[in-house]
């Protein structure tokens, strides 16, 4: 009942073009993740979506229906705002409600209901403030709850989580994503968290500067990001990218030699690239000194419990490399970096993925 | 080794010239307001215990001059007139304000001229305003009368009739002040957040609920204030009425700053009118105040 689609759309504020062609099609039921830096034109997407802005040009539909010209209330969606929007003058109960108020649900059922989100919510203490007299938190789940009170065709929310400490994100990301599976209502969620969008989505879009970089599934965005950017911005620590050259035997990074199967050597060459990829966690540390490693000295040792991020200093840049959590190391010690070049991508000069890794049934794309 | 010698001279804070510096600068600024307000203010208080004779007071009378007032009906009358204008043209003022800020709020071609041409009747001289309402409600060469003539009308009367020149009044009034509280009421409307109307249009609330949901409750303290102020503004209109009508027909416009004008001036009871602008005085006090609380009880709650 409410897919989304945004067709070419283009959104320009005076000579500003923020949105450059947006095509997005979410299926029905899913929930999709708009990943991308601050500034790309994300809230501007929602925005368009709502119908509190119009788009320059293009067209956006939800569930079949062009809704590009709809008042914002045809469109039977509800709107998690990135600054709350919270109705100043009415108690939380009352906000909470305002969108089955408006409705006419009766009183008994709007009671029920908002009691039913306020403790999912962990809010039911607060129904009776005012928004002024709630901290940061607290507003932004006050207009979590505002939206997930009804059942709409689809839900917009514009990270919603921003405000949250470390424990409650943890816990209302859980929360979110059981309730959206549960009302099974498409959902388009707005964050710069790579993480929130990893673990919560059906589908991630990435975007920069006003263009989708890709969207797939989390674990493809991961493993087969389309491009560098996707590569870089998506992961964490996030992927190292060193130049390589193309040699008989395989390809060079740095002083090494990087042994590639033939399969994936013969389509590196033909499309020319210039990049390595390679993700933290298919790196290790190997005594100095060791074939087939490259060569380096450590530049940063960070402790993070669990494990140990170090950053090694190479010919060619540096790179981060996961270690175990027992890893002593000191800065300036010479160390070298073994890698598995199975889950490497390469990047062409245009900065697109060339090459990814090599799949699991060792097909090469 | 040698710093000791060489000690500066501190200055102690709260101390010598630190304390006596305020009321040094102060002391120009309160002779003046002693003088001019605080002075006269003591000796309207003193006349209204006085009676007076061709100016000069001859006898200390207490609070007789106070009590005399709620037997006078012709000031009972005089107030009466003065709160039904107060509450008609507030009113209308209040309504029609609001109205044109909302409009005014839109953007579109032409607003700014549009919003500068709206102020223009606050910014006129009253006395100006109203001899120009007064050529218009003229019964021989008036505008009215003109236009009426030209529609096959006759003569409009305006002033000469009670009713007629009491509405008149309320026109001009409004015709004058309504800017004000538009400009306050504008002010105050471009300062309110714009993402809970947003949430309104998102959440399915059409113009209607969006205003009595959100615009009103949101602009009650504004609309307060504005009312409060143009309240008491009414209550001391003078000029207009007195190059109007000087409060007739009749008694019909007599406001009870004409009647105390009157009673001053064309009566010399100088002990009398004095005792009735203290009267009033207390009560616009009593009026501001109790809407001041209103206010604050409605913000808490
Ligand atoms: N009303 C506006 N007028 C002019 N420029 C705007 C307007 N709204 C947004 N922009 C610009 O459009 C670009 C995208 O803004 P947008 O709010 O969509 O970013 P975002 O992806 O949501 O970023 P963030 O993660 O920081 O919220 C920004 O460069 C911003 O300056
Ligand atoms: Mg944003």
């Amino acid at each position: 009942m409410g897919s989304v689609v945004f067709k070419n759309v283009v959104k320009n504020f005076g000579a500003l073009n923020v949105l450059r062609s947006l095509d997005l099609a979410v299926p029905d039921h899913k929930f999709l993740a708009l990943l991308g830096p601050s500034g790309c034109g994300k809230t501007t997407a929602l925005r368009i979506l709502a119908g509190l802005d119009m788009p320059t040009a293009g067209k956006v539909f939800i569930g079949e229906r062009d809704v590009t010209r709809l008042q914002p209330r045809d469109r039977d969606i509800a709107m998690v705002f990135q600054s709350y929007a919270l109705y100043p003058q009415m108690t939380v109960a009352d906000n909470i409600g305002y969108p089955l108020w408006i409705r006419g649900t009766p009183e008994a059922g709007r009671k029920a209901k908002i009691g039913e989100v306020a403790a999912i919510l962990e809010i039911g203490h607060l129904l009776d403030r005012r928004p002024r007299q709630l901290s940061g938190g607290q507003r932004q789940r006050v207009a979590l709850a505002r939206a997930i009170v009804r059942d709409p065709a689809a839900f917009l929310m514009d990270e919603p989580l921003s405000n949250l400490d470390a424990r409650l994100r943890l816990t209302m990301r859980g929360e979110i994503k059981r309730l959206c599976q549960r009302l099974s209502a498409t959902t388009i969620y707005v964050t710069h968290d790579q993480v929130e969008a990893l673990t919560m989505a059906d589908l991630v879009a990435v975007m920069q500067g006003g263009e989708l970089q890709q969207m797939a599934p989390p674990i493809e965005i991961y493993d087969r990001p389309a491009n560098r950017f996707v590569a870089t911005f998506v992961g964490n620590p996030p992927m190292n990218i060193l130049p390589a050259a193309l040699s008989e035997q395989g390809v060079t990074v740095a002083t090494g030699i990087v042994p590639v199967d033939q399969t994936r050597l013969a389509a590196c060459r033909l499309a020319e690239i210039v990049e390595i990829g390679l993700r933290p966690e298919d790196c290790s540390v190997a005594p100095p000194g060791e074939a087939g490693a490259l060569q380096g000295e450590i530049y940063v040792v960070e402790p993070m419990g669990n494990e140990t991020l170090v950053n090694v200093r190479l010919d060619g840049g540096n790179v981060q490399v996961r270690a175990g959590r027992d890893f002593r190391g000191v800065v300036g010690e010479s160390i070298g970096v073994a890698f598995d070049p199975a889950n490497a991508c390469f990047f062409n000069s245009a900065g697109l993925t060339a090459v990814h890794r090599v799949n699991n049934n060792g097909r090469v794309t | 080794m040698q710093r000791g010698s060489q000690a500066r001279k501190y200055r102690l804070q709260g101390a010598g010239l630190d304390l006596a510096l305020p009321y040094l600068m102060l002391a120009p600024g309160l002779t003046i307001v002693l003088g001019v307000l605080v002075y006269p203010l003591w000796d309207g208080l003193r006349a209204s215990t006085r009676a007076y004779r061709y100016g000069s007071p001859v006898a200390d009378v207490g609070l007789q001059n106070y009590l005399h007032l709620w037997s006078d009906a012709q000031f009972l009358n005089a107030l009466w007139v003065t709160v039904k204008f107060v509450a008609l043209s507030v009113s209308f003022e209040a309504v029609l304000g609001f109205a044109l800020a909302l409009f005014c709020l839109h953007e579109f071609r032409g607003i700014r001229l549009l919003r500068t041409v709206l102020i223009i009747p606050m910014v006129i001289t009253p006395v100006v305003v109203a001899i120009v309402f007064r050529l218009i409600y003229a019964s021989d060469a008036g505008m009215l009368t003109a236009l009426s003539k030209a529609m096959g009308g006759g003569e409009v009367q305006i002033l000469g009739n009670p009713l007629n020149a009491f509405i008149g009044l309320v026109a001009l009034d409004v015709w004058e002040w309504t800017p004000l509280m538009f400009l306050i009421l504008l002010a105050g409307l471009q300062s309110l957040p714009h993402e809970p109307f947003e949430a309104a249009r998102v959440d399915g609330a059409g113009a209607w609920r969006v205003f009595a949901d959100l615009t009103f409750p949101m602009m009650r303290p504004v609309l307060a204030v504005a009312i409060v102020l143009r309240t008491i503004d009414a209550f001391g209109t003078f000029d207009q009425v007195f190059v109007l009508t000087r409060g007739g027909p009749g008694e019909a416009t007599r406001l009870i700053s004409i009647y105390g004008y009157d009673t001053a001036f064309k009566f010399q009871q100088t002990g009398y009118a004095a005792a009735l602008f203290v009267t009033i005085g207390l009560v616009v006090l009593a009026l501001a105040f109790s809407a001041i609380r209103l206010l604050r009880r409605v913000d808490a709650s």
